[in-house]
């Protein structure tokens, strides 16, 4: 290992360059900030957006009208509606529209039809708030964008931890994958933000087990930013409050809704009571509001569940084809037509996956700012505002352009207390390589984490919590933790990678059993089987966690949700 | 294991190496022209490799256990 460790600085360092990532670094730029952006892989095809997304959730004054509540109502009904603060909400759909534009100005078609568009998701009756659009060439567009604006994108450089001291943030330790022998990297900025995406890989594939990169949302995204604020003491909100997303099985994707069809029980019936014929303009919703349906189907005998485009027109399946093409379904739809798949003759049988964090984490106020002074968050790893694609594309603009401006205003941080830690961490991180063939791998310590989850921090349907399981998952937890230092050993940077993942989810499987905990009531899928009521007292209130890194104390606040 | 490449349309460029998010492929030009398929139990499937190869050169292998369980529309009635 070499003594010194390389050092890039800037006025903003952007952690991870998916969606939110890369819109933030745009943003600080345009502001005049300098901009680093460490990306884990290559922000080309990056994240749960690699290649592709079709529904962009906004407001357009001139489609929706000039009252905005009708849209936040809509907004908070849908599947992302459950962790809002309202203020960001708000803030958030004034800004959308600018951002739409922008991003068909730069190379997206946001209207690839000729006008704004809003397909599926949608209530029949109701307004539609999901503006249809091809994103095949989101990532590259972005990219190309970010570069012209002269962001300078650190390709293949995963954050394994934030840099704090009394001042502040003041950077991040990254680890450089491109050769076999890992190489440590120390990014000195102002501010950060941080945007590494949603946390998948934390308990096991609900349909296959033991194959854990079949995942729905992109496995890469393993919630470093949840785990590695944690460490240094930031605010996590809503991490007890399970989210699972549903779609074909055993294939798991997201894009249920680029699907144009019905669902329906095994004799016929519809599942939901909104569509007996899909359409574009709706889908069926049923899947949005109620997907615990796929499992409740199969545990009482009543299922499977299927998707059913037979009645579909062909005119609308072949808009379905279109679309599923910009929402970066192409390996499915290829795998379809090599089975001679036809939907339009087959109905597809679905599936709930498992809990994964989106929507829940970082606790951010409205210009996207953490609990911690400089420390920023957008995207899917943000616990109080959820809008998935558009939501980290807008957030992310303005949580960098904030964090530029704060930027202006700071002294690039000095080294000091940063040189000492950074060696001590980089020596931990460093610690585990040397395989020898007794040793474990980082897939067991994966697969372990995956039993302790499923078992003791279970989320519904039809699976519960309680103040004992969850006292015995910490401490097996724990014991794990152990194991792991004790027996774990890598082989190269590669897999080095893939075990510090699986750390930064044990520390998020961490904040959920406190958090859970802590919950005494049932709320959606958090079900405790000790407080089986839902407490009304509750329902306007945010669970906030944090641990101090001082003393590792763990506290709790309750707070109003904003409006 | 899933990304499968042709060698006889590769032309080494690298690039399925540079953009694939889960890392899959290894590509040192000095020891094979084509890369490597190194981690392929860790492909995502996001198809970005299939999609950016200018030669066509690769396609994915979905593992058995991904099957898209389906029938007949038709049969879904009392
Ligand atoms: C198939 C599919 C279809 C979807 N369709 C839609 C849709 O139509 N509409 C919609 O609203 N949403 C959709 N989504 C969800 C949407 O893609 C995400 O909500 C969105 O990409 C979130 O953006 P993000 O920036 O938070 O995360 P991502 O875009 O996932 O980016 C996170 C980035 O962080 C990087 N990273 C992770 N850890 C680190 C680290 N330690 N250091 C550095 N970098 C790191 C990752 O490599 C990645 O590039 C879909 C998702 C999938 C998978
Ligand atoms: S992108 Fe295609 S041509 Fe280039 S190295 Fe990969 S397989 Fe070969
Ligand atoms: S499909 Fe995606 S994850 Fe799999 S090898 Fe290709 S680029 Fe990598």
């Amino acid at each position: 290992m070499k003594e010194d460790i390389r050092e890039y600085s800037a006025d903003v360092l952007v952690v991870g360059g998916g969606i939110a990532g890369l819109m933030a670094a745009i943003a600080a730029a345009e502001e005049g900030a300098s901009v680093i952006l460490a990306e884990k892989a290559n922000t080309k095809r990056s994240g749960s957006g690699a290649t592709g997304n079709d529904h962009f959730l906004c407001y357009i004054p001139e489609k929706h009208g000039a009252d905005m509540q009708p849209i936040l109502r809509e907004v908070l009904d849908s599947m992302v509606g459950l962790c809002h603060d309202k203020d960001n909400t708000r803030r958030f759909l004034q800004e959308s529209f600018e951002v739409v534009q922008l991003w068909n100005e730069w190379g997206i078609a946001m209207r690839p039809h000729g006008d704004w568009e809003f397909m599926g998701h949608a209530f029949p009756g109701r307004p539609r708030v999901w503006l249809k659009y091809d994103g095949h060439n989101q990532k590259p567009a972005l990219t190309a964008k970010a570069k012209s604006c002269g962001v300078e994108i650190l390709n293949h450089l995963p954050v394994v931890d934030l840099c704090s001291d009394e001042s502040g943030i003041c950077g991040a330790l990254a680890m450089d994958v491109r050769g076999d022998d890992p190489e440590f990297v120390f990014l000195r900025a102002k501010t950060v933000v941080l945007a590494t995406g949603s946390a998948n890989r934390m308990y096991s594939p609900a349909g296959t087990p033991g194959w854990m990169f079949n995942t729905a949302f992109c496995p890469s995204c393993t919630g470093a930013a949840q785990a590695q604020a944690w460490r240094i003491g930031a605010n996590l909100v809503n991490m007890e409050l399970p989210n699972r997303h549903a779609g074909p099985k055993y294939f798991s994707r997201a894009g249920k809704s680029t699907w144009i069809g019905v669902y329906r029980y095994p004799d016929g019936r519809p599942l939901g009571p909104f569509v007996t014929e899909a359409t574009k303009e709706y889908g069926d919703i049923t899947c949005d509001v109620w997907n615990s349906a796929f499992t409740d189907l199969m545990l009482d005998g009543r299922g499977p569940a299927y998707l059913d485009c037979s009645g579909t027109s062909p005119e609308d399946l072949e808009y379905m084809r279109w679309g599923m093409r910009g929402e970066g379904l192409t390996a499915l739809l290829d795998y379809l037509d090599e089975k001679k798949i036809d939907p339009g003759k087959r109905a597809v049988e679905f599936m709930q996956y498992e809990p994964h964090l989106i929507g829940r984490g970082l606790e951010i106020d409205i210009d996207g700012q953490t609990s911690l002074p400089g420390l920023f968050a957008a995207g899917d790893m943000v616990g109080n505002f959820r809008g998935d694609i558009g939501g980290a594309a807008v957030y992310g603009r303005i949580a960098g352009r904030q964090a530029a401006r704060l930027a202006g205003g700071r002294s690039m941080p000095t080294s000091g207390a940063a040189a000492e830690w950074r060696k001590n961490r980089s020596e931990y991180y460093l610690s585990y390589l040397g395989q020898g063939s007794h040793d474990a791998g980082w897939r067991e310590a994966n697969l372990a984490l995956h039993q302790i989850c499923n078992d003791y921090i279970a989320a519904g349907p039809h699976r519960v919590r309680s103040a004992t399981l969850l006292k015995a998952g910490m401490e097996y937890l724990e014991q794990l933790r152990a194991n792991i230092r004790q027996e774990v050993r890598v082989a190269n940077s590669h897999e080095l990678l893939r075990l510090i993942e699986v750390l930064d989810l044990m520390d998020c499987a961490e904040v959920i059993f406190h958090s859970a905990g802590e919950r005494k009531e049932t709320r959606g899928m958090h079900i405790r089987s000790d407080f089986s009521f839902t407490n009304p007292l509750l329902s306007d209130k945010f669970l906030l966690v944090c641990k101090s890194p001082q003393n590792s104390e763990v506290s709790f606040k309750w707070r109003s949700i904003r409006n | 294991m899933p990304p499968v490449i042709d060698t006889e349309k590769c032309i080494g460029c690298g690039l399925c190496a540079e953009i694939c998010p889960m890392m899959v492929f290894r590509h040192k030009p000095e020891e094979s022209d084509t890369p490597q398929v190194l981690y392929g139990d860790e492909c995502w499937h996001c198809n970005a490799c299939v999609l950016d190869c200018s030669q066509g050169a690769i396609r994915l292998r979905l593992p058995l256990p991904y099957m898209i369980l389906n029938t007949d529309a038709a049969n879904l009635k009392g």
